[in-house]
């Protein structure tokens, strides 16, 4: 894991923040909000929430936010709006749009979803992969976990997966934001996503683990 | 001969006694004289036969009346025939010839006063509220025996002669009645308001003529509970009536006491009633009972100082017993159900068509009269959209039970009204073939046609309600640009079909922020273009109009904002899939995925319709827009951007 440096002095969302370029280092380029370009970065650029930063093989970048400091790894990608702390039903809600974005079915699935705080647990390894930019996304997105933004973790993984659905097939990745999911006591949740991850090629021991977690969720659901 | 004869009337009398209103039955009501504005509860016809007996030396009818009513709807109409209501006198003059044997003849007079027929007329305005008007004709017959001398050489010759005249007149009074509530009814009229026709034109028998002084009688009855009615009516002339009605069942009875300002004593008579009433008919015994001597003789001199009150009711009035039966035919059908209120929860919006198809306008409350299951067939009408009735869903409603039915409005393709108005609703419950058994009225407003009632939702109305003017101008716009469609992968048409449509849209376009200065009007896709313009409203109904037509989903977006004004712009559907993303763009924020029903992942884009310099930079404010409202400040989920399909 690399390391991954951020100081956060806030509580509750941030909106509309800006962030100053402290430190490039390698490749690093961003992207203003709907342009087509990407940009290299340059230390003292100020950038608004709305951009979003790449990087290369061995380059980071560390951003100095309005309450925040935040250093972006190599081959991570990262919009800077999701650079924010939200909480479990800022979560919740972020989950429930991705139904409510969707084309009205004939059938809808309905969200019973009942938040239960829990303990966070052990961290799975976490096997980062480099040459495409979904995986920049994942990337980026278990740095913000990494840095106690677990809640944009998950918003921020979620797009990634739908945005670029191969990525939907890195059980590692899965396995990682799922295990969030569970930590946080979101256990309907996390079970859905555990289920989705046993159809996909598992290594021993994910599966192992895999299996664990959702007997485990069962074993707690049916116990409420 | 004759001088002041006093013909002054209690007019109210009737031969069954005063009922008031009768709200327990209809033949009191075929009097005009109690009932002068013609009062009516017939539901459809109504006929009255009142047979008598007068105890008296001669009669001249014992048929006192024969009386026809028709109600038709809130109208009633009645006729009377009345050979029964004339007084006729005879007087010896004092006069007397000698004939040639000798004997003595004397001479006489006689006047006969006869009432012949009337005509009624009322108006329920509402089921409280009524007023009506009656129409009597009248004759009087004057007849006077008289000798004439004739002076001959030496002597004098008294000859015989006669006279007589007939004059006719008519008179015409108007009430109204008013029933308060179950307790208590109101009724005024007039008396002898219009009169018109002959006057006698020898002298001596003007002064004999029924004198018609105009005057007003008030009645009113109390019903302190279900069987009994305590009636009082009083005349300006000073003549009042005092009745207590009840009933017992099907059992009535009546007894009413009456004061005549024209005869002695002060209660001159009282009528007694006795009532049966039958499924279709009533049957009434009744008398009029005299409290003075009527088996007097009387002269010339006190007929002259002391006239008659009426025709049918004065001082040599004889005491009477009558049969009268009623009859009320129905041709119309027995309400089964009736309305007891409508609720209009709907205005009406034309273009919003299929929504009415789906959600009831109005809804009534409706309860079953009857003591069986009813099958209702509910219908409605609005008075300037439709001709015909719309039918609601046939519904069961329980005996005596109350139902909740709603009333659906279908608008015509055709209509095209740019006017707002108030019309009425007319609504109509049927149970049995086609003739309603209620009827309710409702105003209900009509918006124009570009009329909008501000629910983003509705605006897929607009959208699909102008689509064959789209879908022309959709076609000829791509078919100028056909040489390049056809060189594209197909899996890019919709992006560059939306793209040339809109680059074309906007190219006459201009942004009007609120050209109505409301937001309740939007404009058709065919007026946009003819005003070249419109607000955010109509750009997005007149774009979405044209990509709809090419069969490019769209789907409006709802930006509710925080207690500011609201923003409306569209995303479309590429068909693209979330792999294919690269062929559009470099940048993952201005895309958006959503599942199809399919469960299929596509690529739509938002554009910022209002943004008119082209499509690059309405796309591109499009996406900055939607990620930060609708996605980062969650506002999908938190209800203030909504996302509204077009299908």
């Amino acid at each position: 894991m690399k390391t991954l440096l951020m100081i956060l002095m806030f509580a509750g969302v941030l909106s509309a923040q800006t962030f100053k370029v402290e430190k490039v280092s390698g490749d690093v380029k961003y992207q203003n909000g709907s342009s087509e370009t990407w940009s290299a970065l340059e230390n003292g650029t100020i950038l608004k929430d709305d951009a979003v930063i790449s990087t290369g093989t061995n380059s980071s970048v560390l951003l100095k936010g309005d309450n925040v400091n935040f250093n972006l790894n190599e081959s991570s990608a990262v919009s800077l709006s999701n650079i924010k702390k939200m909480n479990i039903d800022e979560l919740l809600l972020a989950l429930a749009m991705e139904d409510m974005m969707n084309a009205p079915k004939e059938i809808k699935k309905s969200s019973d979803n009942t938040a239960v705080y829990g303990t966070k647990e052990g961290e799975s390894n976490l096997k980062i992969i480099t040459d495409d930019f979904g995986i920049k996304r994942l990337n980026g997105a278990v740095q913000l976990a990494e840095n106690s933004l677990e809640e944009s973790a998950v918003v921020a993984a979620k797009e990634t997966y739908r945005k670029y659905p191969d990525t939907k097939n890195l059980p590692s990745y899965r396995i990682y934001f799922a295990n969030i999911l569970n930590d946080k006591g979101l256990y309907v949740e996390a079970l859905d996503e555990y289920v989705d991850i046993q159809k996909l090629e598992l290594s021993d021991m994910e599966r192992k683990e895999v299996n664990e977690k959702t007997e485990s969720i069962k074993m707690k659901l049916l116990s409420e | 001969m004759f001088a002041n004869v006093n013909i002054l009337s209690q007019s109210s009398f009737g031969l069954n006694g005063y009922w008031g209103l009768s709200p327990n039955f209809n033949t009191p009501l075929y009097s005009f004289e109690n009932n002068p504005s013609n009062y009516s509860h017939v539901r459809d016809w109504g006929f009255s036969f009142i047979y008598g007996v007068e105890f008296a030396k001669s009669t001249n009818s014992n048929i006192y009346s024969v009386s026809l009513s028709k109600s038709l709807g809130n109208h009633n109409l009645s006729a009377r025939f009345t050979p029964g209501y004339q007084k006729e006198f005879i007087f010896n003059t004092g006069e007397s010839i000698i004939v040639e044997d000798s004997t003595t003849q004397s001479l006489t007079a006689s006047i006969n006063y006869k009432e012949l027929f009337g005509l009624g007329y009322s108006y329920k305005f509402t089921e409280d509220f009524s007023v009506g008007t009656t129409f009597r004709f009248f004759t009087q017959d004057f007849f006077q025996e008289f000798v004439t001398p004739v002076f001959e050489d030496t002597s004098i010759i008294f000859i015989r002669e006669t006279e007589s005249e007939k004059v006719k007149f008519w008179k015409c009074d108007l009430g109204v009645n008013y029933i308060m509530n179950e307790n208590l009814n109101f009724a005024f009229s007039s008396i002898n308001l219009l009169n018109f026709g002959e006057k006698a034109d020898q002298s001596d028998f003007k002064e004999l003529e029924i004198k018609r002084e105009i005057g007003g009688m008030i009645g009113v009855n109390y019903i302190p509970i279900d069987a009994a009615v305590i009636n009082f009516l009083y005349e300006t002339t000073g003549s009042y009536q005092v009745a207590l009605n009840g009933n017992a069942g099907d059992l009535g009875f009546g007894l009413t006491l009456f004061h005549d300002k024209y005869q002695e004593p002060e209660i001159a008579g009282m009528i007694p009633t006795i009532s049966y009433k039958g499924k279709i008919f009533e049957l009434f015994v009744s008398g009029v009972k005299y409290f003075s001597d009527r088996k007097k003789d009387f002269g010339v001199s006190e007929f002259v100082e002391n006239g008659i009150s009426n025709v049918l009711n004065n001082r040599y009035s004889f005491d009477k017993i009558l049969l009268t039966v009623s009859f009320n035919i129905s041709t119309a059908k027995e309400k089964s159900v009736e309305f007891i209120d409508v609720e209009i929860v709907k205005d009406i919006y034309p273009t919003f068509s299929e929504n009415y198809m789906d959600y009831p306008f109005a809804y009534g409350t409706v309860v079953n009269l009857t003591d069986e299951y009813l099958t209702v067939k509910p219908m409605a009408r609005i008075k300037g959209v439709n001709e015909e009735n719309i039918q609601s869903p046939v519904l069961s409603i329980a005996p005596h039970d109350t139902a909740h039915v709603p009333f659906y409005v279908i608008i015509p393709e055709s209509y095209s009204s740019e006017k707002v108005e108030i019309s009425y609703a007319d609504f109509y419950l049927v149970t049995i073939a086609d003739q309603p058994d209620d009827q309710f009225q409702k105003a209900v407003l009509v918006n124009s046609v570009n009329s909008w009632d501000g629910r983003v939702s509705n605006l897929r109305y607009f959208i699909k309600k102008d689509l064959d003017f789209s879908m022309n101008h959709a076609k000829e716009v791509l078919s100028d640009s056909k040489a390049l469609l056809d060189t594209l992968p197909i899996a890019l048409e919709n992006f560059y079909k939306a793209k040339i449509l809109f680059n074309e849209f906007v190219r006459h376009l201009v942004y009007t922020s609120d050209p109505r200065a409301t937001g309740e009007y939007v404009q058709f896709p065919n007026q946009t273009f003819e005003l070249k313009g419109g607000d955010c409203d109509d750009l997005s109904v007149g774009y979405s109009s044209l990509l709809e037509s090419v069969g490019i989903q769209t789907a409006l977006v709802d930006y509710k904002g925080n207690g500011e004004v609201r923003h409306v712009n569209l995303l479309f559907n590429t068909k693209l899939s979330p792999n294919q993303a690269k062929l559009l763009t470099n940048n993952d924020t201005k895309y958006f995925i959503r599942e199809n029903p399919d469960g299929k992942d596509e690529i739509w884009l938002p554009v910022e319709v209002t943004s008119l310099t082209g499509f690059e930079t309405a796309w591109k404010l499009g996406a900055e827009k939607f990620n930060k409202e609708a996605i980062g400040e969650l506002g999908i989920a938190k209800g203030k951007v909504n996302i509204i399909d077009i299908y």
